[in-house]
């Protein structure tokens, strides 16, 4: 048997980040001044005059030949890890890629064996310190420490001292979100960038000096910024840990789908992680239109709500003083004997709704209740119309919280006046983020889609004709207009496994009952 | 359809069947005497005498307790994810700060171990992979049980008190 038989392959360095940077291409007019070029590994790549030497990588997608820790693609530059250093002719010494601007005429060599040595080099001083407790560590499995010491580190470590341990904790909570384990720390300070740069607060900074560095909160309360999980998601190694998400799962369990987070009227892109349909996390995907790389703690931990064990997954119906589960036939068979019989039905589009149950409730369900129905949308969440909506702050968040307030007011529908219920029944259709309308008390309601048991038990049970329960946006699909106008589509990233059937099968099954 | 005649013709010495008595008792009495005046068994009384298998037998699971009692699991889920026959299942925790005072604090901890014992096929990758050889397999060969929920080991009976690799 040869050694090949068992050659490990080696993994592609997978980065949960991307860069917004594409290629660019000089003017073809002769006049034009042309682009300058640098050659990388024997390539040539025009760029634009400013860039630096990884920015040319990741405008070409070579940018997986250099690793990085400090370096992130939506961050200021610090070149502090020493990882990207490149080895560029005629320089006396090897060059970190990711502040050094790329020149005309430059040749870059990034896999030399210069230096590879010197990568190697960078590994075996960060594993000195680095407790090696993967077993223990909820990054393992997507680090980035792993994956480059794998691909770049050596076997063994000349380090026989004993290792450095924070004298304090090991671990300490920065926040109740975000939980630090500082032994586990490589100084790449991108935590401390961000919130110096993008979030502004300047929640994070590092004390002391070498051997001693240590990242800290600037006031006792710790972290006090709305965007704390970008901390855990771009920290290299499991420094920062996202306590929702703590121990729960092995990252490489997860199945990854992306999807749109419904939470406010941004629209966030987010990768769904999941296993056996059970959502473990969301994680921002990059979109540099929508939210860059960037997600906001609401949002992230938006799935709970469909997650609850108090969502209501099956349809429901009134039967002897109680509710009960029923199927969807005997649902809709006295909820539309009891549509017929009253004088006036008034629909209400919850505002989370996809554009395409906006399009279908306001077209279709009318004419299955047979009489002038009156159909208005409602949101709930402190607006009225998508007029309203406003930015919270510099970055993400919007004051309106549900996702598609634009989409549904497209398809030429009002909102409802005053936020108050005017027919003798109405049929409230929802995706579990709009608030509930104002009421009279012997107000008869149809409610559809996703509701949680203590929304329905707050409203007077005699009340409610039926309760027909529908799937959440990680579950369908369909699409939302955001705050700025972005048409995003978006597909299942999980199967619904309780009884909750989609808008159209709903109305298909109404259909064949009349 | 023809039929075979297969019937033998028997001898005198054959029909008489006394020598071919003989020649069995010959046996019985030389393992009698064997056993009865020289003591040399193939069997052993079995719940009194037990055979000693290899060291290397892969029996019973166990998880190994340090001296404070504490398992050595830190739920990785390594057993988990290398188990051929998927019959680990691990929840795990964030571990009491005062739980272990002893050495390095165990951060994480197992809430529930279950193996299934029925699905179990004893190949031992669990052990291999397992980084705190906190899941063993001892040699205790004695699996069998009167109803299936006892072939479902919980932590509380994987815990249990060893002498090596041996069932205390």
């Amino acid at each position: 048997m040869s050694n090949t038989d068992f050659e490990i392959k080696k993994p592609k360095v997978d980065l949960n980040y991307s860069s917004h940077l594409k290629p660019v291409h000089s003017d073809p007019n002769p006049e034009a001044k042309p682009l300058p070029k640098v050659t990388i590994d024997g390539k040539t790549y025009e760029f634009k005059p400013g860039d630096t030497i990884m920015q040319v990588a990741e405008r070409y997608k070579i940018h997986e030949e250099i690793p990085r820790y400090c370096y992130h693609p939506g961050m200021p530059i610090a070149g502090t890890c020493r990882m990207c250093t490149v080895e560029v002719e005629k320089a006396p010494k090897l060059m970190t890629s990711c502040s050094t601007p790329a020149g005309d005429g430059m040749v870059v060599h990034t896999r030399s064996e210069k230096v590879m040595k010197s990568r190697t080099g960078v590994m075996e001083f960060l594993l000195t310190n680095h407790p090696l407790d993967c077993p223990v560590c909820d990054k393992a499995g997507e680090c980035e420490l792993q994956d480059y010491n794998f691909e770049y580190g050596p076997a063994k470590s000349n380090f026989k001292e004993e290792k450095r341990v924070y004298d304090n904790a090991t671990t300490k909570k920065l926040s109740p979100l975000v939980t630090l384990n500082m032994n586990r720390c490589v100084h790449c300070e991108r935590c401390v960038r961000f919130t110096d740069d993008i979030t502004k607060t300047n929640d994070l900074v590092m004390v002391n000096r070498g051997w001693h560095k240590e990242l800290e909160a600037t006031t006792p309360e710790g972290l006090k910024n709305d965007y704390q999980g970008c901390l855990t998601d771009f920290c290299p190694v499991g420094a920062l840990t996202w306590n929702d998400f703590r121990f729960q799962k092995r990252s490489w369990f997860l199945a990854k789908k992306p999807s749109i987070c419904d939470k406010c009227s941004k629209g966030c892109n987010i990768e769904v992680h999941s296993d056996a349909d059970v959502v473990y996390r969301y994680v921002p995907i990059h979109n540099e239109m929508v939210n860059g790389h960037w997600m906001c703690d609401t949002g992230r931990n938006s799935y709970q709500e469909y997650m609850n064990p108090l969502r209501v997954i099956s349809h429901m119906m009134r039967q002897e003083d109680k509710m009960h589960s029923v199927s969807i036939e005997a649902v809709l068979a006295s909820v539309n004997a009891q549509l017929k019989g009253t004088s006036s039905v008034q629909i209400v589009i919850g505002t989370d709704s996809t554009r395409e149950e906006a399009a279908l409730l306001k077209d279709k369900v009318p004419a299955l209740i047979g009489k002038n129905v009156s159909v208005s949308y409602f949101n709930g969440t402190g607006v009225n119309t998508p007029a309203d909506d406003k930015k919270l702050d510099n970055l993400l968040k919007m004051k309106d919280q549900t996702a598609n307030s634009r989409g549904v007011e497209e398809q030429g529908l009002t909102p409802l006046t005053n936020g108050e219920l005017t027919a003798d029944v109405a049929v409230l259709f929802r995706n579990g983020r709009t608030g509930i309308p104002k009421m009279k008390a012997d107000q008869k309601l149809v409610l559809w889609g996703v509701w949680s048991q203590s929304e329905i038990q707050s409203l007077p049970s005699k009340n409610i004709l039926g309760v027909i329960a529908g799937l959440a946006t990680i579950e369908k699909e369909g699409s939302y207009k955001n705050a700025d106008g972005i048409v995003q589509k978006f597909h299942p990233a999980i199967i619904h496994r309780g009884g909750a059937l989609s808008a159209h099968h709903v109305v298909g099954l109404w259909k064949s009952l009349t | 359809m023809g039929t075979i005649n297969i019937s033998k013709k028997y001898t005198a010495k054959q029909k008489s069947y006394i020598p071919a008595i003989l020649v069995g008792m010959k046996i019985t009495m030389k393992r009698f005497i064997q056993g009865f005046f020289f003591r040399k068994h193939d069997t052993i009384m079995y719940p009194e005498v037990r055979r000693k298998y290899s060291d290397r037998f892969r029996g019973m699971h166990f998880i190994s307790v340090d001296p404070a009692k504490t398992e050595n699991c830190t739920a990785c889920f390594l057993c988990e994810t290398i188990c051929p026959a998927q019959c680990i299942h691990i929840v795990a925790d964030e571990r009491d700060e005062d739980e272990n005072p002893y050495g390095v604090k165990k951060e994480k901890k197992p809430v529930s171990f279950d193996i299934d014992a029925l699905r179990c096929c004893f190949c031992g990758f669990c052990e291999e992979a397992c980084p705190k050889d906190a899941i063993k397999l001892s040699g205790n060969y004695e699996l069998a049980v009167s109803s299936r929920e006892e072939a479902f080991y919980d932590l509380d009976h994987l815990k249990r008190p060893m002498n090596g690799r041996n069932e205390k």
